[in-house]
């Protein structure tokens, strides 16, 4: 096809865009995969038995408030990586700042226990499989980040499937808190941290293809 | 560069508020200065025109990601960019090792050599025989223009002028640039 032809299509087919399409899509991604990690979640583990006494606790806001800010962050940082030429900008710095509170939190918790409480307070009673599950749980979510950003134009793919995963990873943690029990700021700073870092990984090994677009 | 992006900017957000007119000169204008882009880097075996039509298309088909806030001109480039980035890897992607059986690397010794003579041989078949004899003597056994002269009872500028257009024709023929070295 000519060069002018093409243009003429174009311009046929041009319809106005309602300005935040670009995020609403991603909102639509992270949405339909949140829902299907929670049916995950429900299906698998189960909600926590004690959920309703757990959520009068500060620590139970503190596991949720973590993963969900994180997640949320990154959500608002995917969503201008996936536009070209917007550079991550402060929300880079302020999305690493949960895990800082977290982390002092974790520090202060450990540096005032007794020695004898120190293995509990680090590994809880369910490390080994918390990392596993919330990478599990994040799956449904990075599919449909992924989903949303190929639509759109992301230009830097590794850096855009870095953050789809630890978003991904960030609410997945969220939606699994509802089925956790552990109760340590210590455990939380470790093994939640942990687990998002594998769905960010895995974003940013997939991100490079995956994100691809022609 | 200011001129350009208020310009272009102003005919983009028109078009995103649906506008066709403003849209049409913003892609026309787009086309020329994209093409002058992919003129000089479009790798090899690649039509630039093609790389021009994806990027319109793409600028097209992905404008909810430019924000009214962001240079026009950032936006478009980076899509320019990242759609040249892809050629050049698509273009990477189609280098391909030919499958072949060990003894392509375990070759006797001398049997390299020896093919190189034959498709040499078949080459200058189609050479006059005198031209042919100058060629070997000069290109391949090495003799100096004067001892082929000699030999030959012609004068030294006769070889020279015989052995150019003999390797001439034959560049000619074989389309390599490599006879054209004078």
């Amino acid at each position: 096809m000519k060069t002018d032809q093409l243009i003429q299509n174009l311009t046929d087919e041009l319809a106005p865009v309602a300005p935040g399409a670009a995020a609403r899509r991603i909102a639509a991604g992270l949405g339909v995969g949140a829902l299907v990690s929670t049916a995950l979640m429900l299906a698998w583990l189960g909600l926590r038995p004690d959920l309703e006494q757990a959520m009068s606790t500060p620590m139970f806001w503190m596991k949720f408030g973590y993963a969900a800010a994180t997640g949320l962050i990154l959500a608002a940082l995917l969503t201008r990586l996936a536009k070209p030429a917007v550079r991550p900008g402060l929300l880079a710095a302020v999305a690493a700042a949960p895990l800082a509170v977290v982390a002092a939190m974790a520090l202060f918790r450990f540096a005032n226990a007794p020695p004898q409480m120190h293995r509990a307070l680090l590994m809880g009673h369910s490390w080994s499989a918390c990392p596993w599950r919330i990478l599990a749980i994040g799956l449904p979510l990075l599919a449909g980040a992924v989903w949303a950003v190929r639509g759109l134009a992301p230009t830097r793919l590794l850096l855009a499937g870095l953050v789809a995963g630890g978003c991904a990873g960030g609410l997945g943690a969220a939606i699994y808190a509802f089925a956790c029990e552990e109760t340590s700021a210590p455990f939380l700073a470790i093994w939640y941290t942990l687990g998002m870092a594998l769905v960010a990984g895995l974003g940013a090994l997939a991100g490079s293809r995956l994100l691809r677009w022609r | 560069m200011d001129d350009i992006e208020s310009r272009l900017r102003g005919l983009m957000l028109a078009g995103l508020a649906g506008e066709a007119g403003p849209y049409r000169r913003l892609l026309d204008e787009l086309s020329g200065l994209l093409r002058a882009y992919y003129a000089r880097r479009a790798p090899p075996g690649v039509d630039a025109e093609d790389l021009v039509q994806e990027t319109l298309i793409a600028v097209h088909t992905r404008r909810v990601t430019y924000d009214a806030g962001q240079p026009f001109t950032a936006w478009a480039y980076a899509i320019a960019r990242y759609k040249l980035i892809d050629a050049l890897r698509r273009g990477r992607a189609h280098l391909r090792a030919p499958a072949e059986e060990a003894d392509a690397l375990f070759v006797p010794a001398g049997a390299e050599a020896a093919m190189a003579a034959r498709d040499l041989e078949r080459v200058m078949a189609s050479l006059p025989a005198r031209t042919r004899e100058l060629i070997r003597d000069v290109k391949v056994v090495g003799l100096s223009t004067r001892e082929a002269a000699q030999k030959h009872g012609m004068s030294e500028t006769a070889v020279k002028v015989a052995v150019h257009r003999g390797l001439k024709s034959l560049g000619g023929k074989y389309g390599g640039s490599a006879a054209h070295e004078d």
